[in-house]
């Protein structure tokens, strides 16, 4: 019987940002320049502060984008930080993001990596 | 940007406020204390919601108009070496083409798209099948009178000679109502078969035949006769000039939604074909009726009746409602209205039901009808006079004409190759730049699980309509005769047709309308007409339609050579 094996990651984050069509990529440009590996992107439709604008709603696409990235605990902040600043979600209907604990993270690891680090 | 300028630029001050005092919280007494209220927007943070909503669309058309514009005016005063007329009229109107159209579109879609929409999803619910296919029928028609590229087709109608083409006069000067009646009458008809076909899953191929036989016959009848000739180029290029922003969305969304309905819409493809019946049936109908004034109208009549137009015209003083802009807001309205009072009978009478929104649909109605108005305007002073520029001028390059001192600029065969070879490079930009292509090849190359690439699919198209407007000018330059060039086309795309997978039949000759759009259509024609009175041609139609049967053959040879190589590579063993 073939041995296999599974690495945990521990102390691992992930932050969602949930943005109007169209402002995805500068916000995952920020993110990669601050160190986050990958992410992953869906398309949603969203509802709330728009039905309750009135007329100003149609400024705001209905069309979202998640995306989704899981960051170590040590990059979190200022991954987060960087998305926020890039995705100018200071200025209204731009969008919302938020970060949450993981319990644990597996995929597969090159043995370098490995080794690297043990 | 990197996150240690972000630091150097900004001072981020952090600050942690409990979400729970900002939910609302149950009040004793007060039954409507949970439900949140309504937002007050302060003109500060409207500002900031409203610029970028406007720059994003205003960005897309600038992307659109710019360019073809800048190539048209640049290829004049360098390689024509003549100045540019009226340069400030021009701009303002190039600039209302821009703003005409990002404001037309946005009320497209925020206005008239839910009523397709919801009409799509309740109508067969509610209504048996004849009555669902009357109302698309009507509905074809509606959105033909609300097609940005139409008014182009009236707008040019002037400057048609009467004594050389007297019926193709007759049809754009007495008979612009019924002829756009009967383009949209052959859109209502291409609308009702393709939603048929929807239902019943019914191949396109055979469909194409039976279009194309009709076609093709009242081609013949007008074809040896001389003063039904003319006709031909403006019946082909209306296939062409139909099938826009406005009709393509609004149809595929009614017959997805009917195909849906009847339980059928799980095929991928059920979304093509509707286009390609559209640009067929257009033609179809402007023959009959050119046929028909043949009939009542002799060409010597004709003459008479333009003849009394002209001397009534000097008498007749012109009212405040024929100038500008008051031509093109009525003209605007007039677009728009019908088809809305249309889909809003359907959906408060027909099917009793309500908007979801209403402030939002009036919102994007007013919307539509004022881009409409704009767009009107941009049309005959930005799109429509720097295509005629350009198009009369263009001659200067290989003969001596009167407005240009340095004509001819250039040895004769230098001179064709240069005018040739602008027209193809013209049309192989404006279709890449088209958005709806890049729409359509995303879709193919899933519809084809990546054998039919996006960028190749791009290149063919955008190949093919260069070719055909080159060889549509062509056509007027050397006086050829359209029907010996388009005739032998359709021949080959029909031959290729019978040898074709489905698919790509379905790609194939839906991607000709594809390109068409509400830039390109108004510029090519104004161009094709302004060239056509230069060089004294009897009229500047048919590079149009040139251009929808070319990119057809180019797909379809991209198709047969795909389905070759792949049945190669199963053949040979690896």
């Amino acid at each position: 019987m073939a041995e296999r094996n599974i690495t945990y990651l521990s102390e691992a984050s992930m932050i969602t940002c949930v943005l109007q069509t169209g402002l995805a990529e500068a916000v995952l440009d920020a993110a990669h320049n601050c160190g986050a590996q990958g992410a992953t992107i869906s398309y949603g439709r969203g509802t709330g502060i728009r039905e309750r604008m009135g007329l100003m709603g149609v400024t705001i696409d209905e069309q979202k984008e998640v995306i989704r990235i899981i960051v170590s605990e040590e990059q979190a902040d200022r991954v987060f930080e960087a998305m926020y600043l890039a995705g100018k979600l200071d200025t209204p209907g731009k969008g919302i993001m938020f970060m949450t604990k993981l319990d644990r993270v597996a995929t597969f690891i090159p043995e370098d990596v490995l080794q690297k680090i043990a | 940007m990197r996150y240690s300028q972000f630091l150097t630029q900004t001072a981020l001050k952090h600050q942690t406020v409990s979400y729970n005092l900002l939910t609302p919280k149950p009040a004793e007494g007060d039954p409507t204390a949970l439900i949140p209220k309504k937002i007050k927007v302060t003109p500060m943070r409207a500002a900031e919601l409203v610029g970028p909503y406007t720059y994003v669309r205003l960005m897309d058309q600038i992307k659109a108009v710019v360019p073809l514009a800048a190539y048209l005016m640049l290829f004049q005063i360098l390689v024509l070496r003549q100045p540019i007329d009226s340069v400030v009229s021009l701009c303002v109107g190039l600039v209302a083409v821009i703003v005409g159209l990002a404001v037309f579109m946005e009320g497209l879609n925020v206005g008239l798209m839910p009523f397709g929409t919801i009409i799509g999803d309740n109508l067969p619910k509610k209504a048996s099948m004849p009555v669902v296919l009357i109302i698309i029928g009507i509905l074809g028609v509606g959105v033909t009178f609300a097609e940005p590229a139409i008014g182009a087709l009236q707008a040019f109608g002037a400057s048609v000679d009467v004594n050389k083409a007297p019926y193709l006069w007759v049809l754009l000067n007495v008979y612009p109502l019924p002829l756009v009646l009967m383009v949209g009458a052959g859109v209502g008809l291409a609308a009702i078969l393709g939603t048929i076909r929807f239902v019943r899953g019914w191949s396109l191929k055979p469909m194409i035949y039976l279009a194309l036989i009709p076609v093709v016959a009242l081609t013949l009848y007008c074809w040896p006769d001389p003063t039904l000739r003319s006709i031909l180029g403006l019946a082909w290029d209306c296939g062409a000039v139909t099938t826009g922003p406005v009709t393509v969305p609004l149809v595929l969304s009614l017959g997805i939604g009917i195909a849906s309905a009847a339980g059928k819409g799980d095929s991928s493809l059920s979304g093509f074909g509707v286009v390609t019946m559209a640009s067929l049936f257009p033609i179809l109908a402007v023959l009959i009726l050119g046929i028909f004034v043949s009939l009542t109208l002799t060409p010597e009549q004709v003459v008479a009746i333009a003849a009394n137009a002209a001397s009534a015209g000097a008498t007749v003083e012109t009212t405040v409602w024929d100038e500008t802009p008051l031509a093109e807001i009525v003209l605007g309205v007039r677009a728009i209205l019908p088809l809305v009072l249309f889909l809003m009978f359907v959906l408060f009478i027909v099917l009793k039901s309500s908007l979801p929104n209403r402030m939002v649909t009036i919102y994007g109605l007013t919307l539509s009808i004022l881009g409409m108005c704009i767009f009107n305007v941009g049309l005959s002073y930005g799109l429509g006079a720097i295509g005629a520029q350009a198009g009369s001028t263009l001659p200067a390059a290989f003969m001596e004409i009167p407005i240009s001192k340095y004509s001819p600029i250039y040895p004769e065969i230098i001179g064709f190759v240069i005018v040739i070879g602008f027209a193809w490079l013209l049309g192989f930009g404006a279709t890449l730049a088209e958005p709806a292509l890049n729409a359509l090849g995303l879709t193919v190359q899933k519809l084809t699980n990546g054998a039919f690439k996006k960028s190749m699919l791009m290149y063919s198209v955008a190949g093919g309509v260069s070719v055909g407007i080159a060889l549509g000018v062509a056509k007027l330059v050397f006086s050829l005769d359209l029907m010996t060039l388009l005739l032998p086309l359709y021949g080959v795309g029909v031959l290729m047709t019978v040898f074709s997978t489905e698919e790509f039949v379905n790609v194939a000759w839906d991607s000709a309308g594809v390109t068409t759009g509400p830039v390109t259509v108004p510029l090519v024609l104004a161009m094709g007409l302004g060239l056509g009175n230069a060089v004294s041609a009897i009229e500047g139609f048919g590079i149009l339609s040139l251009a929808s049967i070319c990119p057809i053959v180019a797909v379809l040879t991209m198709g047969l050579f795909i389905q070759f190589r792949q049945k190669s590579a199963v053949s040979t063993p690896a």
